[in-house]
């Protein structure tokens, strides 16, 4: 009877870090997508909860919210991109990266493979199409300048979040803002192969495509460590399993078991970061000159400006 | 003053009937196989209580087949009544856009005929209302909109006038003098004048007929010959009114 | 003139209010800004807020022209016979149940990213209410007039009785009740045209708004919105204007005087 009693006590205190595990609420950049492979797989095979964490994902309804609202304290992480990170913090928003996600830009200018557009300079006079605005035509500027054009020899349209519809039926000559791991597959199924220029090819520096960021306040957060291991966790599985992560992305979201993010999920696996810890500074170095250039942002600061120095 | 001529394109006044009328609600008979005939070139006044059917019987006559009631309508020269018809309710229901002018001009406008502004002019002016022609009806009070719907009616032109209780929402002394005016103009034409005040059957009526019971029957008094309107003050017209009220009475009981 | 100031009283009393929320609750610049944070964007960016409200309100005034037009012609047709009622009444209720954010990417895709989907996205979010409107002032005629009318017409074989009828007298008294429609149309086409801009489009208020938003100058977001609401309420007003004037004897009373 002794024993009975002393193993459920012993099995109580067990489960009791479980059940006061931390809750943490990351606001995804967009639906939840192959981008977002290693925080899935973070979540599926457990690594968050080893860490003693209850990590929620949410996806917004308006993709300029999740770094506001982390900023204002109303959610813990937001996934965002570099240059967007850059453009807020200059505007006051005090947020900092903690991770990266995604270790390669994504962006590039995509026009239909058998389309008058072959080469940059191809673009003068035409229509280019863009979706969530903010810094896209920084780096249309920096392109165009490369092909020795200025922007205001294309016509820039805002098709918001319908960039492969508005290629596709020649709405647009071209789109920015098209990643080159979805939109690219998503025009093949659709029976209009792209091609793309990426962006880093002509002009523009290179970046993390996706970053998590937390409120500055927020450096000595015991959860964040945890978050960032776990995470990393999470990327390694991917790259060295990266059937059984699919298996387990589509077992967690069902609704993403098509052929698009089947092919997306390939495409996305070398891009994901290995390390997403690791920061160079460097590279906000260099984009926020880039930015600070372009008359984006007023003034370029230090690294430490924009992240969690480790 | 001389009376309006009957327009001879009309020609002359015709008799008009209704002849085995029935008026029925559900299984309510208000009457049944009545017969009403308005003499020519004459006015007949229609007398009876609130409700009888005596508006059924108007509105019949001028073809707008109100509900519940049948029974078959008739010229006396055989031809149909459509378009030879005017109508004066007891409410003016002039159009509030429109100036005094235009609303005696309405009929013409709706059947796409020419409008005459000098002949409605001069019919506004006979009735006193030669400053009013510009005016809204908003502007008016109702003894003047009543005027300008009988304005409307007579530049109509009709050989047949049916008056429905046209002065019952004026005051008595508008009421009066409105009378006199319109006696003057509808003289020589077939005239149905629906009323529930005997001293209006009296003062216009060349033939005063009672509506009346249930159900109810036509039933004519007599009055004194003589031209029109009377005058309410005569020893013949005030016996006559007695025995009008006799009759109302009677046929209530 | 006492409209005025009394307008003025109101507008100087919600930016009070404004201030002191912001006093008192000190949002952060990015959530909410001051009245004067949003003022300086108002007058930095005068010329860009110009520029993008002309857009805006041509889409809005169009939209206006178009869907009225649409709606007075429907309610015409919904009042006019049973036939052309059984027909065009589903269409009708139809275009109302529709989320108009539904529909904003189908006319962008069909129409462009130019003015024509903006024009066409207000026309349809005022279309109904015009169309009720118009139909229920077109059936609602005096029955005494009506009898008048057809006393009047009877016996008389000139084509075209309809149309007169139409014109004379139906449709003058069903302006009223079309004035209403026309002056929820004022306050409800801006909508369509601003849901239009966020759905495709090169310019315009609501494109700015998003570009704003995107790059977290909220002063900007918030200067671009009341320039659209002073649009919206110089509309109104316009077209109340117009419809006392169209239509004297049916101004709007008050019912407690």
């Amino acid at each position: 009877m002794k024993k009975t009693i002393a193993l459920a006590l012993a099995g109580l205190l067990a489960a009791a870090p479980a059940l006061a595990a931390d809750k943490l609420t990351v606001l995804l950049d967009w639906a939840v997508n192959p981008d977002h492979a290693a925080l899935v797989a973070a979540e599926s095979q457990g690594y968050f909860k080893a860490q003693g964490l209850d990590v929620e994902l949410i996806a917004p309804s308006d993709p300029n919210d999740p770094p506001k609202l982390v900023a204002a304290g109303k959610a813990d992480v937001a996934i965002t991109y570099q240059p967007q990170l850059l453009l807020l913090v200059d505007q006051g928003l005090p947020l900092r990266r903690i991770a990266t996600l995604v270790d390669t830009p994504l962006n590039s200018v995509a026009v239909l493979a058998d389309g008058p557009v072959k080469t940059l300079a191809d673009l003068k006079g035409r229509r280019i199409g863009y979706s969530v605005a903010g810094f896209e035509d920084a780096l249309l500027g920096a392109m165009l300048a490369e092909a020795g054009l200025k922007t205001s020899d294309v016509e820039l349209v805002n098709v918001n979040f319908s960039l492969a519809p508005a290629l596709a039926s020649g709405q647009v000559d071209a789109v920015i803002g098209a990643y080159r791991n979805f939109e690219i597959p998503e025009m093949a199924l659709l029976g209009k192969p792209a091609r793309i220029f990426a962006v880093e090819d002509h002009g523009v520096p290179a970046y993390d495509e996706l970053i998590a960021v937390v409120a500055a306040d927020k450096a000595a957060d015991p959860r964040l460590p945890r978050f960032v291991a776990a995470l990393e966790q999470g990327a390694t599985y991917v790259l060295n399993h990266p059937e059984d992560a699919w298996a387990g992305f589509v077992k967690a979201y069902p609704d993403l078991n098509d052929d698009l993010d089947r092919q997306a999920y390939t495409l996305t696996v070398p891009r994901l970061a290995a390390s997403p810890a690791a920061l160079d500074p460097g590279r906000y170095t260099r984009l926020a000159a880039f930015l600070k250039q372009a008359g984006l942002i007023k003034t370029a600061g230090k690294p430490s400006d924009y992240a969690l120095m480790p | 003053m001389a009376s309006s001529p009957c327009p001879a394109g009309a020609g002359a006044s015709p008799a008009v009937s209704i002849t085995g009328a029935d008026l029925r609600f559900g299984a309510t008979c208000h009457f049944e196989g009545l017969d009403l005939v308005v003499e020519a070139g004459r006015t007949t006044c229609l007398l009876g209580p609130s409700g009888v059917g005596k508006s059924s019987l108007l509105r019949a006559l001028a073809g707008l087949a109100p509900a519940g009631l049948s029974g078959r309508i008739a010229a006396d020269d055989g031809r149909p009544l459509a378009g030879r018809v005017a109508l004066m309710d007891r409410r003016d229901c002039l159009v509030p856009w429109a100036s005094v002018l235009d609303n005696v001009m309405l009929g013409a406008r709706l059947r796409g005929d020419a409008a005459e502004p000098e002949r409605a002019a001069a019919l506004l002016g006979r009735l006193g209302l030669h400053e009013a022609l510009a005016l809204r009806p908003a502007a008016l009070s109702g003894g003047m909109r009543q005027r300008v719907a009988l304005a409307r009616t007579l530049y109509e032109a009709r050989p047949v006038i049916l008056m429905d209780e046209p002065f019952s929402a004026l005051d008595a002394v508008t009421r009066y003098r409105l009378q006199g005016e319109t006696a003057r103009e509808i003289a020589g034409r077939t005239v149905l004048l629906v009323t529930h005040d005997p001293g209006e059957a009296l003062r216009l009526g060349d033939r005063v007929l009672v509506l009346a019971g249930r159900p109810a029957r036509l039933t004519e008094v007599a009055v004194p010959a003589g031209p029109l309107p009377r005058d309410p003050g005569a020893a013949d017209v005030a016996a006559a009114e007695s025995r009008l009220l006799a009759a109302l009475a009677a046929e209530a009981a | 003139m006492k409209q005025i100031a009394a307008g003025i009283a109101t507008l100087a009393l919600l930016v009070l209010f404004w201030q002191v929320v912001v006093w008192l609750a000190a949002p952060p610049p990015f959530i909410l800004p001051g009245p004067a944070a949003v003022a300086r964007a108002l007058m930095d960016q005068g010329g860009l807020l110009l520029r993008h409200g002309w857009l805006t309100l041509v889409e809005i005034v169009a939209g206006m022209a178009v869907g009225s037009l649409m709606g007075i012609g429907a309610g015409i047709g919904l009042g006019a016979t049973r036939h052309l009622r059984h027909l065009l009444l589903p269409l009708v209720v139809a275009s109302q149940a529709i989320p108009v954010f539904a529909v904003a990417p189908l006319l962008v895709l069909w129409l462009g990213f130019g003015l024509a989907s903006k024009i066409a996205m207000a026309s349809l979010i005022i279309f109904f209410p015009v169309t009720v409107a118009m139909a229920d002032g077109i059936t609602r005629l005096d029955p005494v007039l009506a009898d008048q009318a057809r006393v009047m017409t009877g016996g008389s074989a000139r084509p075209g009785r309809r149309l007169r009828l139409i014109r004379h007298l139906y449709g003058p008294a069903a302006l009223p009740a079309l004035a209403s429609g026309l002056r929820i149309a004022a306050a409800v086409a801006p909508i369509g045209a601003v849901v239009g801009e966020w759905v495709g489009a090169a310019g315009g208020l609501g494109w700015l708004m998003l570009q704003a938003n995107a790059r977290a100058r909220i002063d900007l977001m918030f200067a671009a919105l009341i320039v659209l609401a002073v649009m919206a309420v110089a509309l109104y007003r316009l077209v109340d204007a117009g419809l006392r004037r169209a239509a004297p004897w049916a101004a709007p009373q008050s019912p407690i005087s």
